[in-house]
């Protein structure tokens, strides 16, 4: 192409850029469309749960209500830090983690807007905060994965305390920037002490443990051999055996003993974060979160524990009430900074 | 390395040299003995590159025989890489490596590292460059940088140097101090030397031998004003220097007769044709005024066209009555006007040559 | 061709005001550093784990370094020197890698052999991505050495490889030098691959400072010793070229050296390496690629998100370079024309970009636009300013060679024959100019379409990229349906970099040469702006 054809072409890109940008962020205005022919503005979430598992349930709500929503996907702390940072500023009108802790954080920060009472109501107290600005809206239990072509189900630890013994060396995998292993952590501390529990992390670093982004990676991992053992949530293996088939998976569960740090049960969580702009559309979605409709719809697709009461709990899963963590208030989980100091430290983030 | 007395430091048999295509060197016979400085001369496209490059050892000749200190360097059957002839060479461009400095470049052909400070030293003192170890090359002159390359090629002490128009790139004002403080430095070490150039001022007053090359021939070989004021071929007789040519218009005996009258010819036999040109230098043509003509007067009558006047002498152009026109030269101021009706005659003898095949 | 005239005051003034733009990025990281407090500052400063993640950053530079130059050497050696078959074929394939984004390169490493992880990892996608720095300017540098100097050289005693080594390679290390220093920039620049192996190296711990913390001092501190890691390395880059722009001597015409005749044994050996290098670079990821995409048939492509992932691309790479363009245009007409103090400073200033990482321009804009201008947070008009901060310098180093070629007497005539001064440089200067300055936003383009942490950071909520897309399919370890979208990512960033490359073997610049091979070559600037240091 010589330079004279260049030149028209190169011409062009101002015009195509600004026609192109008109057009792009494409999902924004389009849904921004659909909203206006639907029923107002769109809801803007921050969600700390991937897309892959939750956008359906997103979908599921513009469907039913008609209200269209916006997803800022990344991590618990990652979307709840950035609302903090962004502070006033922020473009955010719900937040949705998978920890406690990282909702206390948004609390702590004032950037939680208080519930109304006929929401917050709808879950039982242990699983919201105590002063109606945030509520769980699933409860998941902490597991431990193993690998039973290696490990016979009797000689699985029942202690994550265990698991920093030279047996294990190598053979243990946790997901450190993941929100619920944060708040196990946060739960530990609250449980056995700061020092215990950076010894206990810091054994784990020596014991060369093994590091992975997501959860669903550690399952995997298990699966196919790769680990004995992983600390992930309970659903986790029951989505993939609704997928697989049980018998095809070698993976299979350990609950750790009760009291144990490792059976926490956390929440996934949510708040409407205080300067939406779209205070309406807020509600209806935490409205939405805590329906029968939603919860259902967690119980067969993700099989985590719904936390109203009246629905069924998912099908296969050990009760909500047999699993026994160690006995802390969720809400007492706030200090989600302090955790990831000490991740920091340790040298696992 | 040092030769035994009688053998030459290069001996040159037929050589014949060529890219894959026609011959660029064609039967190139020739020796220079121990401690000569021959230059070869000749113009862009003569072949005269070529010739020096296959001494050296860079292109290989399709046939004859390169003798380099009694040592066969190439033959049909042999032939020594350049690394192994250990002649000097001082390329046209000089080619210092620019990623050492001074001294590096000297010392760069020296085996001996603990002597080797010692003698880039005596080398540097050698060409006037004392004290410039530490320079970089782009950091000199043009004439610097020359001599750096010099020192370089003479490091080694080798028993011939090959120098390649080595002055042409420098400045006119330079190349004069240059050339003779190099002419200088080789007679004193005593190195053979071989340069090939097309500047005939260069060539005449540097060498023992001058060897005029001409389309990849060797035409004449012989001491500068042999080469000079006996030419033996018209392309030897047209390169050197100025030139006066005229036809013959009638012979006598030894004697032709041309546009400045009769000329006394050189080693002429009677039995050689009859027609042809003479050739003449214009210093043996003498001016004289007009005015001061007796009864009888000599040389022939013309006008003065032009005058160039170069201080220690001139080269006045007069137009012959009969037509052609001639340089005449005369030391200091021509003594004449243009326009002036001057005669012109002729002193000395000459060359004649059959007229050359168009 | 260079006046030392003064230069006109507004024309200044437009340039410090485009450099004081492109500052903003990291004079707002020195300020959200320093409000932190001295007491933090110096506390994440001197923390364990900023002298590991010191410690890894250097020690993965350091053996991408060594990697390249084993690799590149040999490589330009057999292309330059030797009379080695398909030479034309092989340089090609030498320059290939620059198409391909080092992420991709990595995402396909790591589909293929999924246990892939580590600084070991890294460094061989790194190398195998990053080699075409050292090996194209290399080869070129080798292909100039006047025949002049290996003669001498032999003339002074020294046997084929003794030339090799004291002269031929000597005279090529400034080349070679500059090569490998753009490959440790673009490695400690580097963010996907990084990511992807899991090497907790400078960019990958920012990154995740950035996301798991709550204070974002450390990320910010931990920037600002990245910044300065890499400004050493661009300082390092300029003294180097600077050194061997000395280095021209000399007035006779240079002959460029024959090439060694190889006998069988050498060339089925140096056939067989630059086959193995090919395999390596191009073989095992062209392989990987295709294999995800035959089978990623069975998963469903969302034909949807594919099409707003382009659009996301294109749209935000091309306002990028639009604003790159018009920031560059004032510092590169200045620095064309005039030679001053001020004007080496101003373009010095805006050279700085070089050493700004995409993970640290993201988190320092992000900084930026929530405390300062809110309204302009996750938009896009924020991305595209840090696509043009970040790519500014090749912007304003395509557009500089443009117009100093034009001479400045042509404008001159102009105006002696009545145009006033800017309506001259329009119709004159920058029309001729046109097609270099154009190449170089082309350049900019293609290089933010590739870019992935800032783009990660900076982009509106809705809003993907093909980078993006990628390196989120990746993260979850999806290879399968990352395929497309890498794929798509090649196609699209080779079309303009064809166009490059045709473009630059036509130029004037490019030494004429009887060796048609010698045609494909190109300076080392116009490499590293073709591959993008980023």
């Amino acid at each position: 192409m010589t330079h004279a054809k260049l030149f028209p072409l190169i011409a062009a890109v101002p015009a195509i850029a600004f026609a192109l940008s008109a057009c792009a962020g494409s999902s924004d205005d389009q849904s921004a469309d659909a909203a206006d022919a639907a029923n107002g503005e769109p809801v803007v979430v921050y969600s700390g749960r991937s897309e892959e598992v939750i956008e359906p349930l997103f979908e599921k709500f513009t469907e039913e209500t008609g209200v269209p929503v916006e997803v800022r996907y990344g991590d618990t702390a990652e979307m709840a830090a950035q609302i903090i940072e962004e502070g006033d500023a922020s473009p955010a009108d719900v937040y949705y983690g998978q920890d406690a802790g990282a909702l206390g954080a948004l609390d702590g920060a004032g950037m939680c807007a208080p519930l109304a009472d006929s929401i917050a109501n709808l879950v039982p107290a242990t699983y919201r905060s105590t002063d109606g600005t945030w509520t769980g809206v699933t409860g998941r239990a902490r597991v431990i994965a193993y690998d039973s072509t290696q490990l016979p189900a009797d000689q699985v630890p029942t202690s994550v305390f265990d698991l920093t013994d030279e047996q294990w060396r190598g053979q243990v995998a946790i997901a450190p920037t993941n929100g619920s292993f944060q708040a196990f952590v946060t739960g530990m501390r609250v449980a056995a002490g700061e020092d215990a529990t950076r010894e206990w992390l810091q054994g784990l670093v020596d014991n060369d443990v093994q590091l992975y982004e997501k959860n669903g990676l550690i399952r995997d991992a298990v699966d196919a051999g790769e680990v004995q053992l992983g600390l992930i949530n309970h659903y986790y293996w029951y989505t993939k055996a609704a997928e697989v088939g049980e018998n095809a998976m070698n993976v299979q569960l350990a609950f750790a003993e009760p009291g144990d740090p490792g059976a926490l049960v956390n929440l996934s969580g949510a708040c409407i974060v205080r300067p939406t702009d779209n205070a309406d559309g807020a509600r209806a979605l935490m409205e939405w979160l805590l329906s029968e409709s939603a919860q259902q719809w967690f119980v067969e697709t993700t099989f985590e524990y719904p936390l109203v009461a009246g629905v069924e709990g998912p099908d296969g899963v050990p009760p909500l009430a047999q699993v026994k963590g160690p006995d802390i208030p969720l809400a007492e989980l706030d200090d989600l900074p302090g955790t990831l100091l000490m991740l920091q430290d340790v040298g696992l983030t | 390395m040092t030769t035994s007395p009688a053998v030459p430091q290069l001996s040159l048999q037929n050589i014949f040299v060529g890219y894959g295509g026609p011959m660029v060197v064609r039967d190139v016979t020739m020796e220079v003995e121990q401690r000569e400085f021959v230059t070869i001369l000749g113009p862009s496209g003569s072949g005269k590159t070529t010739l020096l490059r296959a001494i050296a050892g860079y292109l290989r000749p399709a046939t004859g025989i390169v003798t380099i200190a009694g040592t066969i360097a190439s033959n049909e059957r042999t032939w020594l890489p350049p690394e192994r002839r250990q002649i000097g060479i001082v390329p046209q461009e000089g080619a210092l490596f620019p990623h050492l400095d001074v001294a590096g470049n000297i010392a760069f052909g020296l085996r001996d590292k603990k002597k080797a400070r010692a003698r880039v030293t005596e080398m540097l003192e050698m060409v006037d460059l004392s004290g410039l170890e530490k320079a970089r090359p782009h950091e000199l002159s043009g004439g610097q940088q020359q001599r750096v390359a010099l020192a370089r090629a003479l490091a080694p002490a080798p028993s011939l140097v090959l120098l390649d128009e080595p002055f042409s790139s420098l400045d006119a004002s330079l190349r004069f101090d240059v050339r003779t403080q190099v002419r200088r430095l080789l007679a004193d070490i005593g190195t053979t030397a071989v340069l090939v150039t097309h500047d005939q001022e260069e060539a005449l007053s540097m060498a023992d031998r001058v060897a005029v090359m001409s389309a990849g021939r060797i035409e004449q070989v012989g001491a500068p004003w042999t080469v000079y004021d006996d030419p033996t071929t018209l392309n030897v007789a047209r390169f050197i220097g100025d030139l006066v040519e005229l036809p013959v218009t009638e012979m006598q005996g030894a004697s032709a007769h041309t546009a400045v009258g009769w000329v006394p010819i050189r080693d002429h036999s009677e039995s050689e044709s009859s027609s042809g040109r003479v050739v003449l230098r214009p210093e043996q043509l003498v001016l004289v005024a007009e005015r001061g003509v007796g009864p009888d007067p000599q040389g022939v009558p013309g006008t003065v066209e032009s005058i160039r006047y170069h201080g220690h002498d001139s080269l006045t152009s007069v137009r012959l009555n009969d037509g052609p026109l001639v340089d005449v030269r005369s030391a200091g101021g021509a003594g004449v006007a243009v326009g002036d009706v001057v005669r012109v005659v002729v002193t000395g003898t000459a060359r004649m040559f059959a007229d050359p095949v168009v | 061709m260079v006046n030392s005239m003064r230069p006109p005051l507004l024309l200044i003034a437009a340039a410090v005001v485009s450099v004081a733009v492109a500052a903003i990025p990291l004079l707002y990281l020195l300020v959200r550093t320093s409000s932190a407090g001295w007491n933090a500052v110096v506390e994440a400063l001197f923390r364990d784990r900023t002298l590991e993640t010191t410690i890894t950053s250097v020690a993965l530079v350091t053996l991408v370094i060594v990697g390249c130059l084993v690799i590149a050497v040999p490589t330009a050696w057999l292309l330059a020197r030797t009379n080695i078959p398909g030479r034309a074929f092989f340089l090609v394939i030498a320059a290939l890698p620059l198409a391909v984004p080092s992420y991709v390169m990595a995402y396909a490493w790591i589909a293929e052999f999924p246990s892939m992880s580590g600084i070991g990892a890294a460094a061989l996608v790194m190398v195998l991505a990053t080699y075409p720095y050292v090996a194209i300017p290399l080869t070129a540098a080798l292909r100039s050495i006047d025949a002049g100097h290996e003669e001498a050289a032999q003339s002074l005693g020294l046997g084929p490889l003794a030339v090799a080594r004291r002269v031929s390679l000597p005279l090529a290390r400034p080349a070679a030098a500059a090569g490998v220093l753009l490959a440790a920039l673009y490695t400690l620049s580097e963010f996907g691959t990084v990511a992807i192996f899991r090497v907790d190296a400078f960019t990958r711990v920012i990154y995740t400072a950035y996301r798991a913390s709550f204070d974002r001092t450390t990320a910010a501190v931990l920037s600002l010793v990245l910044v300065c890691l890499a400004l050493l390395l661009v300082v390092i880059e300029a003294r180097i070229r600077g050194k061997s722009q000395r280095w021209r001597i000399g007035s006779g015409v240079s002959r460029p050296a024959p090439r060694q005749q190889l006998r069988t044994r050498g060339t089925v050996l140096g056939v067989a390496w630059l086959v193995g290098v090919a395999v390596l670079s191009l073989g095992v990821p062209a392989w990987s690629l295709t294999r995800l995409l035959l089978e990623s048939q069975r998963s469903e492509l969302d034909i949807g998100e594919l099409v707003g992932a382009v659009v996301g691309s294109v749209s935000s790479s091309m306002l990028g370079a639009a604003l790159a363009l018009l920031l560059a245009l004032p510092i590169a007409a200045l620095a064309a024309r005039y030679r001053s103090r001020i004007v080496r400073s101003i373009e010095g200033a805006a050279f700085l970009g070089h050493a700004l990482p995409g993970v640290v321009v993201g988190l320092s804009l992000v900084f930026f636009t929530l405390a300062v201008l809110p309204a302009a947070y996750q938009t896009l008009a924020v991305l595209a300013f840090a696509y043009a901060v970040l790519f500014l310098p090749k912007a304003i180093g395509s557009s500089r060679s443009a117009i100093a070629h034009v001479p400045p007497g042509l404008e001159s005539t102009a105006r002696s024959l009545g145009r006033g001064p800017l309506r001259a440089w329009c119709t004159v200067t920058g029309r001729l100019a046109w097609p270099g300055i154009a190449a170089g936003t082309l350049l900019v383009f293609l290089t933010a379409m590739k870019e992935l942490p800032a783009t990660l950071m900076l982009r509106p909520t809705g809003f993907s990229t093909l980078a993006t897309e990628l390196w989120s399919r990746t993260e979850i370890e999806a290879f399968g349906s990352a395929a497309p979208y890498a794929l798509t990512m090649i196609i699209i960033a080779s079309v303009p970099a064809w166009l490059m490359g045709r473009w630059l073997a036509r130029s004037p610049e490019t030494a004429p040469s009887t060796d048609r091979v010698d045609d494909e070559m190109v300076r080392t600037d116009e490499v590293a702006y073709v591959g993008g240091v980023r």
